[in-house]
């Protein structure tokens, strides 16, 4: 009665042991050495940003290439490498509501993207800019102090807006048009009246790279 | 490769300069107005959106319902008609619809809300002139804001259209009990919709019936309206017809969270406590009432309780008989007809 969890035990231990040195076998990592100057690991890009019904807009941004590593690992028998990437990346956008004049509003943020890339070139990428800010443009304001009624020059208010966006795309090696992408990004404006104001949006634009020779 | 580029990135200037000038025009033409203007006041920035014919610069402020209605959602054949011979204001109110600002949960009062509502009568002064006069018109929680600022200051308003509005959300919920009883009872006799009466009593049995429960009147309220799908589904009363709101006007992500966070913030201040009833002696402005006859959210107890309570000398009160709730949607012809005629006679 007592051997047969002994012989569990071991059996566990056992395929701990050979799973992981398995597994250990099979994925390789290799850290890319990047050019060092600026320009050949910087993209810029350019794309639609917003929800299509209440807010559109354009935004542009760059990305520099900080850290690439080459993952090789075998399933099936087969070998697949992907390239994993971390790049610093800002952006800046304007976003605007055709049909009414209460949601119009620049932003700018920062921060870092993971993106993997498989051997067709397809990508999956998170972006994260902790530090971000959103600033809204009111149409004519007026500001009321007791009796005083003053017209506000440049109406608007600002707000910290850290933003996640989860992401496909496509790389086009060696392109001046170096890829296309489509996030869907989730925004947090706070203080935003007595809370902090969640908006989802989606983006969808190319980046370009213009070292790269190829049109 | 360079030329398209230039190309495209002026382009994106141009696109971006047309998206500016767009989001900041308005148009002041008294005969046709088309402006959104924002009050900023005490930390909120809300917009009135100004609509319709302000040649004599007579105006209509409305005051959703809610809290966190959306000023807009009067828009429809009543109102269009409203328009057309008056300059109509559509308010966000603080916290509401486009609203927006920085403020804390503590600044949030209902007597900042009526002081908001005077903000914004001092800012179309200054816009149309001081010769601008107004009348208020407040629709279901608007009923509640309405006396509110005119308790405050009814020197500005030439007059009080009450629609269905809750002057006394203190006793609703007691209200709603009594009136769901009522109406379900004469519903059953006739053979409306039993079933969806039947439960309505079920319903009834699992609230509190002594003590006002947050939840419970959720609940109840909630039953209010689904009572009035009932009723315009056995044709007992009119279908509603929305027409003047697009779903662009407002972005909905930030209306339904507007909703959620100031009605969280109010609920507490309002439901089972707030009270204008032993105060609505001292409104004198010439007054409206309209309601709807089934009107299951705001039972027509409160449009009697209005005109028996108001001091003004001049007041009438009108019964829409095939309406719930929103009398201006169901009957939108007759609703601007008595709008229009209160107007009218008091500007």
């Amino acid at each position: 009665m007592r051997r047969k969890p002994q012989l569990l035990l071991l059996f566990l231990l056992q395929f701990t042991f050979f799973g992981y040195g398995q597994k250990k076998s099979k994925s390789q990592t290799t850290n890319t050495r990047l050019s060092e100057y600026f320009w050949d690991r910087t993209e810029f890009k350019v794309g639609f940003v917003g929800t299509v019904f209440w807010s559109n807009g354009l935004s542009v941004g760059a990305e520099y290439l900080w850290k690439e590593s080459e993952k090789t690992k075998s399933r099936r028998g087969k070998e697949r490498t992907n390239t994993h990437q971390f790049l610093f990346n800002g952006n800046l956008g304007f976003v605007t509501n055709f049909s009414s004049k209460t949601d119009t509003g620049a932003y700018t943020n920062f921060g870092l993207t993971w993106r993997r890339t498989n051997k067709k070139g397809k990508q999956f990428s998170i972006e994260l800019n902790p530090l971000g800010y959103y600033r809204s443009f009111l149409p004519e304001t007026y500001e009321v102090n007791g009796d005083e009624v003053n017209k506000v020059f440049l109406p608007g208010r600002g707000y910290y807006a850290p933003s996640l966006s989860v992401g496909i795309g496509r790389w086009r090696k060696g392109k001046v048009r170096s890829g296309s992408y489509f996030n869907i990004n989730y925004t947090m404006r706070t203080s935003y009246n007595a809370g902090a104001l969640p908006t989802f949006s989606f983006q969808y634009g190319f980046r370009f790279n213009f070292k790269n020779k190829k049109q | 490769m360079k030329q398209p580029l230039t190309d495209n990135i002026r382009i994106a200037f141009l696109a971006l300069t047309m998206l500016f000038i767009n989001a900041c025009s308005n148009d002041h033409t008294l005969s046709n107005l088309d402006a959104t203007v924002f009050v900023r006041h005490k930390d909120a920035d809300m917009p009135a959106y100004i609509k319709g014919n302000g040649s004599e610069k007579v105006f209509l402020i409305t005051l959703h319902g809610g809290p966190g209605g959306a000023g807009l959602g009067f828009q429809g054949n009543a109102f269009d008609q409203i328009e057309d011979k008056y300059g109509v204001v559509y308010f966000d109110q603080r916290g509401s619809g486009m609203s927006q600002g920085n403020y804390s949960e503590d600044d949030v009062t209902i007597d900042l809300m009526a002081e908001d509502v005077l903000a914004l009568v001092k800012m179309l002064k200054r816009v149309y002139g001081n010769d601008s006069r107004f009348f208020l018109l407040g629709h279901s929680w608007g009923g509640a804001l309405g006396p509110a600022t005119l308790l405050k200051d009814q020197s500005e308003f030439l007059g009080w259209i009450n629609v269905d509005g809750s002057h006394s959300p203190k006793d609703l919920y007691f209200e709603y009990i009594r009136n769901f009883e009522r109406v379900g009872a004469a519903q059953i006799e006739l053979g409306n919709s039993v079933p969806f009466w039947e439960s309505v009593y079920g319903e009834l049995d699992e609230v509190d019936r002594n003590t006002v429960s947050l939840d419970d009147f959720n609940r109840l309220n909630s039953l209010a309206f689904d009572a009035e799908e009932s009723l315009i589904d056995d044709n007992f009363i009119n279908d509603v017809k929305v027409g003047g709101i697009d779903i662009s006007d407002y972005n909905v992500l930030t209306f339904f969270w507007n909703i959620l966070k100031i009605q969280s913030i109010l609920d507490e201040d309002i439901i089972g406590e707030l009270s204008f009833t032993e105060r609505l002696s001292e409104i004198t402005v010439p007054s409206l009432i309209l309601w709807g006859k089934y009107d299951m959210v705001v039972p027509e107890f409160y449009a009697q309780e209005a005109f028996d309570n108001l001091g003004s000398a001049e007041k009438k009160l009108v019964i829409f008989e095939r309406s719930g709730h929103s009398p201006m949607f169901t009957e939108s012809n007759q609703f601007a007809r008595e709008v229009l005629q209160f107007m009218d006679q008091n500007k």
